[in-house]
């Protein structure tokens, strides 16, 4: 994408509003009882249907009268049942983007935008710059004078999302936004929510069932089961720990990076791991399958953590393309299965490594072993971002 | 008797005037009732909901002596008790009060189902957008309703321009003064005014066909698919 103007020039910059969320609200089945908080841009909270995610949006949008306890966001208290503090929903200042859409029928695309922008204005936001800014980065310009029955699925998500982001919210919370999106159209609206993060510094609470999207997105997450916070942490940290989470048991775990496009010729890909800010210490490249994507074009890449292969010496011979040099920083038993850590560089996100446990004993494996991770090209996935390389 | 006899215009012309007056008496608290029933949860909630039904059910000549003691001379809206004359038994103001009570319940019930067709997270989202509960009923609810609730405004004016019983007994039959359509074909019918009874007969269904055919058209417009309740 090319330059766009900036929505929050004129907002104060600096550190994020922190949130707090201290609640306790009676559910169907269990008590929704909440004690997070978070001072991270983006926060991901994963749980299975029925755990009480939606339930904690609507308790922090202020539509559950009943919860009790205590909710701010930076000087600013939301809910304080004890000293009878409770804000209208209306008066909160939070974007909400659901899992379908909710676009008012009545009204047009560039009128959904901005439903809000009266709020908006009030808090002396930029409103026109923000729309702007939306119509921009969420390429919605082709669409304002549509009506809301003519749009895609994909199109509607992202107007809901622009129409929050227009409001002028100091908190954004996505309710599994892309839920109702098959996988494919998952993956490009990733990008999108990719240069919100970028573009606007406001804290996000991410509802996601996609451990892609969690690690692509979020600077940490949260594990509901049971309306409780069972785990708090790491992305990756948290997506492996395989006793809380089944995950890397049902559908093997896959390692998300970031990585730009050194060289698109060929037949084999090659990037750069890394946002490409241009200051790693030691980059670390990798041989991957070709793609569409262009150099210096930013890409995700996707490495299960069973196609990963560790090797005590540089082995030779070998039609694998990758051979990485790592430290292993931490080692994990789940069940029969080995995770080991491996860091790569000090500047890129650690990879996460499932061999079994008796390779654990065989190769002599222990925190700080120098190893080589072999990997191959085909095992790569790339994932499109629709962003360029950070100057 | 010419048909259009300043006679029978006036038959038709004060039809009209009731109709339209009470249908405009009724739009707001209807609209308003159905919406409440609709939306929200409050102990009495099935009393209220039976009570805006009942004129649905009750025979139109009891709720017409009902208003009849009401406004009766006597009666606790009559001239005794409040000192002067409210002009209500024997006039149109009578007939607008008869079919406003009776066509209520019409136009409330079908505002309610409308409402209950719109998924209440759509005014949820009007609230996170900064709306209050006031403006997002007037901007976003009614907006979204107004479909159905064109429709329920059309019901409750063929139910006006139709009712008979409650009129006749609080308003009477007067010839020009209080006789609508409903009471001139009885009339006519029982002094053996065959054209006559024929002619509002025909005015009659000209009229109600027109009422229905303009909902009809009004409901088989564009679709709005996301105005549903996800199943």
């Amino acid at each position: 994408m090319t330059s766009a103007p900036s929505a929050h020039d004129s907002l104060p910059t600096g550190s994020l509003d922190g949130l707090t969320v201290r609640v306790r609200l009676p559910l169907d089945r269990f008590e929704l009882n909440i004690d997070l908080h978070t001072e991270k841009h983006v926060t991901g909270i994963f749980g299975v249907s029925g755990a009480g995610k939606t339930s904690l949006l609507e308790t922090i949008c202020g539509v559950r009268r009943q919860a009790r306890g205590s909710i701010a966001l930076g000087e600013e208290t939301w809910l304080d049942s004890d000293r009878g503090i409770f804000i209208k929903p209306w008066q909160r200042h939070i974007g909400y983007v659901p899992q379908d859409g909710l676009l008012f029928p009545h009204k047009d695309v560039r009128h959904n935008l901005l439903a809000g922008k009266k709020r908006g204005l009030q808090r002396g936001h930029p409103v026109q710059r923000t729309f702007e800014t939306v119509v921009h980065i969420l390429e919605l310009g082709p669409l304002l004078e549509r009506t809301v029955h003519t749009l895609s699925g994909g199109e509607r998500q992202r107007v809901a999302l622009g129409r929050a982001l227009c409001s002028g919210p100091r908190l954004l919370l996505l309710d599994e936004p892309f839920a109702s999106l098959d996988i494919a159209l998952r993956r490009k609206l990733l990008p999108f929510l990719r240069r919100v993060r970028a573009e606007f510094q406001i804290p996000m609470l991410f509802v996601s069932h996609d451990p892609l999207e969690v690690q692509a997105l979020c600077d940490e997450l949260i594990v509901l089961r049971d309306g409780t916070i069972i785990s708090h942490g790491d992305p990756r940290s948290v997506l492996t720990a395989t006793h809380l989470f089944p995950l890397a048991e049902q559908h093997g775990f896959e390692n998300i990076l970031p990585c730009y496009v050194v060289e698109g010729s060929g037949s084999t890909g090659q990037v750069r791991l890394g946002e490409g800010g241009g200051n790693e210490r030691a980059p670390v490249e990798l041989v991957t399958v070709r793609s569409e994507a262009q150099p210096g074009e930013a890409l995700l890449t996707g490495i299960p953590a069973h196609d990963i292969m560790v090797a005590t010496q540089r082995p030779e011979g070998l039609s694998a393309r990758n051979v990485l040099p790592a430290r292993i920083t931490q080692l994990r038993s789940v069940g029969h299965v080995g995770l080991a850590t491996a860091e790569l560089s000090p500047d890129l996100p650690p990879l996460t490594v499932e061999v079994t446990e008796k390779s654990f004993v065989e190769l002599g494996l222990r925190v700080g072993s120098e190893v080589f991770l072999v990997i191959k090209a085909t095992s790569c996935r790339l994932y499109r971002t629709g962003e360029s390389r950070r100057a | 008797m010419t048909p259009m006899s300043p006679e029978v215009l006036s038959v038709i012309l004060l039809t009209l005037q009731v109709a339209v007056v009470s249908t405009l008496i009724v739009l707001l608290p209807a609209t308003v009732l159905g919406y409440v029933l609709a939306r929200y949860e409050f102990a009495g909630k099935n009393v209220l909901s039976a009570l805006v039904g009942l004129p649905l059910v009750l025979p139109p000549t009891a709720v017409g002596f009902l208003l009849l003691r009401l406004f009766a001379v006597d009666g606790p809206l009559g001239r005794e008790t409040l000192g002067f004359d409210l002009h209500i038994l024997l006039t149109w103001k009578g007939a607008v009060i008869a079919t406003a009570i009776m066509s209520l319940p019409l136009v409330a019930r079908t505002a309610k189902a409308t409402f209950e067709g719109i998924n209440p997270r759509l005014e949820l989202m009007a609230h996170t957008l900064g709306h209050s509960r006031l403006t997002t009923f007037f901007q976003y609810s009614l907006p979204m309703a107004r479909r159905g609730l064109l429709g329920a405004v059309i019901l409750g004016f063929t139910r006006a321009m139709g009712e008979f019983g409650a009129t006749v007994t609080i308003a009477g039959n007067i010839p020009g003064r209080t006789q609508t359509i409903a009471a001139a074909i009885f009339s006519a019918q029982q002094v053996g005014a065959q054209a006559r009874a024929d002619f509002f007969m025909l005015v009659a269904i000209v009229l109600g066909f027109l009422a229905i055919l303009s909902a009809e058209l009004l409901g088989h417009g564009r679709s709005l698919p996301s105005l549903a309740r996800p199943s």
